[in-house]
């Protein structure tokens, strides 16, 4: 008989503590004063601008979530950041930094019209969908993929390069509207051709909410197990976590790079795809609205996992919505919500940066 | 009833508790530390050493307990807190920048370091110490180019200076040959002449026996033996202390034989060069036979070329140029990948810097392990715990529960995982690099075994060692790396230790 122990050595009640050795309802507190005070910074910044800080916040709650009409708005407006988000989420396992949802959601956006253009009258309904969104998704993954190919081959940052190739998508965008695709003449305002109605898609439920959203939930929790239950994400989880260890397990590190390129780029693309079939219906200047930089942040804030990444998304898409209501009942700036986009990113730096487990 | 006959020690703990979750890492510990004494921590793998000591650096916050400074009743609360309570410590993974000099690392650590660094008092004042301490480092060199026995002596320098009496060491000779520990004991003497207390984590008995003033031995988290005289104790005494059962004495280890010397070569190297990253060689025209059956132990001072030697043989490092033949290998392909397949597998060097994944559970590494060496894409996490079971069973290194975070166990722990894989695999080559550093004595001795077993088995082992007495012990021939080059190739038995070293450091006649 042994009593040699095994590690671990001995097991009591479970017991609280944390490593940097502050109670738990401390940091609780210290989260909840820090949210607390970012929504009260941002309430004084709305009376500077001459709107009532007591009221506000029920203004932007009416105007984006607690109202049906303006909350599928709000859902249908999360679409594409919310996939763009998940075309964070998915190079960011592997230890990629993709910077580049906007030019990848633009891309798929003119392969959606592209593709719907090349059908015509003639196909529509679930064909044109899945063409459409096929399309999409190609477009986007090549987009991204190129920014991935330049990182494995010649290990060229894919934060910049990512970042750089939203430009072009930009200026690829406006070309087409304005050379290839324009509609009407020269006066009217400037948009591509449209998509046929047989092409776009169906309003589930309410008068907005199209199926577009459902779709997007399945995708979220198609790429939650995708993450969690596959060996291709487990691949992504061990050459992120460390790449050495995965080169010296034999793993095709550089591959599996890549591959978490495409596949984050062609999410991007269907949620181009699926802003142009569920909202818009045709391409026009700055459609875009800088979803991918929103999505960005929104990855970032649900920590790389999808469903807080949901969360986060749709959280914006009900920030941005409610500046909506500020603008129309309140009189300030819609574009005042984004000080509050930006107070809360900042909040969630400092709490995480506080709060973080000391290991070392 | 006056006590002050007795000095007040430097530091005192008293029934320090420290739990991660449910988990007991350090279970009313007491101990104190006395001005110039060396004192020894000692307890096997996971006892809680090193949790101990980052509680005393301010890193950990203990749950509970009393940690008296110089009388007082500190809570230490980070480790510049520590070092302000002249407290420092040298960690065992280096914590010096490597792109910056040494007197830069320094003067940057310094408690008034001024605002615009002087270059020449800075220097001065660290030749100074060197001298004064026998640390012997050149001030104006850059720290990445330090080999890690003189890395070592910048970060003691470093922590010397921000005025430390009482100086932690994590496993610091873990990492040193045998002489390179000699010289740091050399340098803690004069430490303790000067009033320094010393704590002191080591694994080997030798070491304590030579060093150790008192000793205080953990298990499980608790303290067995507190401020104890290790002379007043047996070897045998000192080890059932660690590990609460007595010993039974290693069978003797088979003589190594030259009955295999013509046994089939598993892998061949013509030539062989590999490129560092830095752009120079780091093998160059190497010629070597590794033989079925047989350990052939590598031996070299740190950086000639051993890590090189183990990343071509696994199909990390690219060859520059001469030729990898593999006829003892049924390989498809010589990429990591078809390597492991095909049987070759390798204890790396640094564990926690090249093989643990960060977040990942034992069982993950597992599965990650059995499927990339049997060359299947499918990951099976579940079926891990199983296999796991068995190979331990089969090692016997006791290794930690699957379902605990790796990155979350003892280096020693880690270590053990490593081996329990890699030396139950029933392999084709085993290229084990430093296999025992960071293990307590008995799991050394395992290891040992299990490494002769392999052999046995006929399985090619290449041992990389820095203790010449191991590769001795273990291999049938050695072979000398200097510069990248082959020095020599001695066969084990009746060695000359004095021409191995020769051959160590000056390369080939
Ligand atoms: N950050 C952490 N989170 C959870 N458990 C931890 C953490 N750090 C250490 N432990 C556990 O505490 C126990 C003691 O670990 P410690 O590193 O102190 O052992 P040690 O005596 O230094 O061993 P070794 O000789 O292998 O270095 C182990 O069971 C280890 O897994
Ligand atoms: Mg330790």
């Amino acid at each position: 008989m042994s009593v040699l122990e095994k590690d671990p050595p001995k097991v009591v009640e479970p017991a609280r503590a944390t490593a940097s050795g502050q109670p738990f309802w401390r940091r609780l507190l210290f989260v909840v004063a820090a949210y607390l005070l970012c929504l009260a910074v941002f309430a004084a910044f709305a009376a500077t601008q001459g709107a009532d800080p007591a009221s506000i916040f029920t203004t932007m709650l009416q105007s984006s979530v607690l109202d049906w009409g303006t909350l599928q708005q709000t859902l249908v407006r999360s679409v594409p950041i919310v996939l763009a988000a998940l075309a964070c989420t998915i190079p960011a396992r592997a230890g990629l930094v993709n910077v580049g949802g906007e030019g990848q959601i633009i891309m798929g956006s003119v392969a959606a019209v592209g593709v719907g253009l090349a059908l015509g009258q003639a196909v529509g309904g679930p064909v044109a969908w899945l063409a459409i969104v096929a399309g999409a998704a190609v477009a986007g993954a090549v987009w991204c993929g190129i920014c991935g190919f330049l990182r494995v081959r010649l290990n060229a940052s894919e934060s910049v390069t990512t970042l750089f190739f939203n430009f072009i998508a930009a200026d690829v965008m406006l070309y087409v509207i304005y050379q290839v695709w324009r509609e009407g003449d020269a006066t009217s305002l400037p948009q591509s051709e449209p998509l046929t109605s047989d092409q776009l898609l169906p309003a589930v439920g309410g008068l907005q909410l199209t199926l577009a959203v459902p779709f997007m939930v399945l995708v979220v929790v198609g790429v939650w197990a995708l993450l969690k239950y596959t060996s291709w994400g487990f691949r992504l989880t061990v050459a992120g976590g460390n790449p050495t260890a995965a080169l010296r397990s034999g793993l095709p590190v550089r591959r599996i790079l890549l591959g978490s390129m495409l596949a984050g780029g062609a999410l991007a693309g269907i949620g181009g795809a699926l802003n142009v079939m569920g909202a818009e219906g045709a391409l026009r200047p700055g459609m875009t609205a800088t979803f991918g930089y929103v999505a960005f942040l929104a990855n970032f804030l649900g920590g790389s996992r999808p469903f807080p990444v949901l969360g986060a998304a749709v959280l914006f898409s009900a920030i941005a919505n409610s500046g909506n209501g500020l603008q129309l009942s309140e009189g300030l700036n819609g574009s005042a919500v984004n000080v509050l986009l930006g107070l809360i990113v900042l909040t969630m730096l400092v709490v995480s940066g506080r709060t973080k487990e000391a290991f070392s | 009833m006056t006590t002050d006959a007795a000095p007040v020690p430097l530091l005192e703990v008293q029934g320090l508790t420290k739990r991660f979750g449910s988990l007991v890492a350090n279970d009313d510990v007491t101990f104190t530390v006395r001005a110039g004494e060396v004192h020894g921590l000692l307890g096997e793998n996971g006892a809680g050493k090193s949790t101990l000591v980052k509680s005393l650096y301010g890193i950990h916050q203990p749950d509970a307990g009393r940690v008296v400074v110089d009388g007082r009743d500190e809570r230490i609360a980070s480790p510049s807190h520590a070092r302000d309570l002249g407290i420092g410590m040298v960690f065992q993974d280096m914590r010096l920048i490597p792109a910056l000099t040494v007197w830069e690392n320094i003067a940057l650590q310094l408690r008034d370091t001024p605002r615009v660094l002087k270059p020449r008092d800075a220097q001065r004042a660290i030749t100074d110490a060197s001298a004064h301490y026998g640390l012997d480092v050149d001030p104006s060199a850059l720290v990445r180019d330090l080999s890690i026995g003189e890395w070592q002596r910048a970060e003691l320098l470093k922590v010397l200076l921000a005025g430390a009496r009482v100086l932690i060491l994590d496993e610091p000779t873990s990492v040193l040959t045998p002489q390179e520990a000699d010289a740091l004991f050399d340098v803690l003497r004069r430490l303790t002449a000067d009033g320094v207390g010393v704590i002191l984590i080591a694994h080997k008995i030798r070491e304590v026996r030579q060093i150790a003033d008192r000793v205080t031995v953990l298990r499980g988290g608790r303290t067995v033996l507190a401020d104890t005289d290790p002379h007043e104790l047996t070897d045998a005494e000192l080890v059932r202390a660690m590990v609460g059962t007595s010993v039974k004495p290693v069978s003797r280890r088979p003589e190594p034989t030259d009955e295999t010397a013509d046994a089939p070569v598993v892998v061949s190297l013509r030539g062989a060069s590999v490129l560092r990253p830095t752009g120079v060689l780091g093998l160059d025209g190497v010629d070597l036979d590794i033989r079925a059956g047989r350990i052939l132990g590598v031996a070299g001072i740190a950086g000639s070329g051993q890590g090189e030697l183990a990343d071509l043989l696994v199909g990390v490092a690219p060859l520059r140029s001469g030729s990898m033949e593999l006829p003892g290998l049924d390989a498809r392909g010589t990429t990591t990948g078809d390597l492991r397949v095909a049987g070759v597998v390798d204890v790396v060097a640094n564990p926690v810097h090249d093989y643990v994944v960060r977040g990942m559970t034992i069982s993950d590494h597992v599965a990650l392990w059995e499927a990339t060496t049997a060359g299947r894409r499918r990951f099976d996490v579940r079926g891990a715990a199983t296999t796991f079971a068995r190979r331990d069973e089969r090692a016997g290194l006791r290794a930690a529960d699957p379902s605990r975070r790796l990155d979350q166990l003892s280096g020693g722990n880690i270590q053990r995982v490593l081996l329990t894989l890699a030396l139950t695999q029933d392999a084709r080559l085993v290229i084990a690099s430093y296999p025992t550093r960071g293990l307590d004595v008995l799991t050394t001795e395992r290891t040992h075994a299990l490494l002769l077993e392999a052999r046995d088995r006929g399985e090619a082992v290449v041992l990389v060692s820095e203790d010449l007495d191991e590769l001795l012990a273990l291999s049938d021939e050695v072979v000398v790396l200097h510069h990248g080059r082959v020095a020599g190739t001695v066969p084990a038995v009746d060695a000359d230790r004095d021409r191995l070293g020769l051959l160590m450091t000056e390369g080939a006649a």
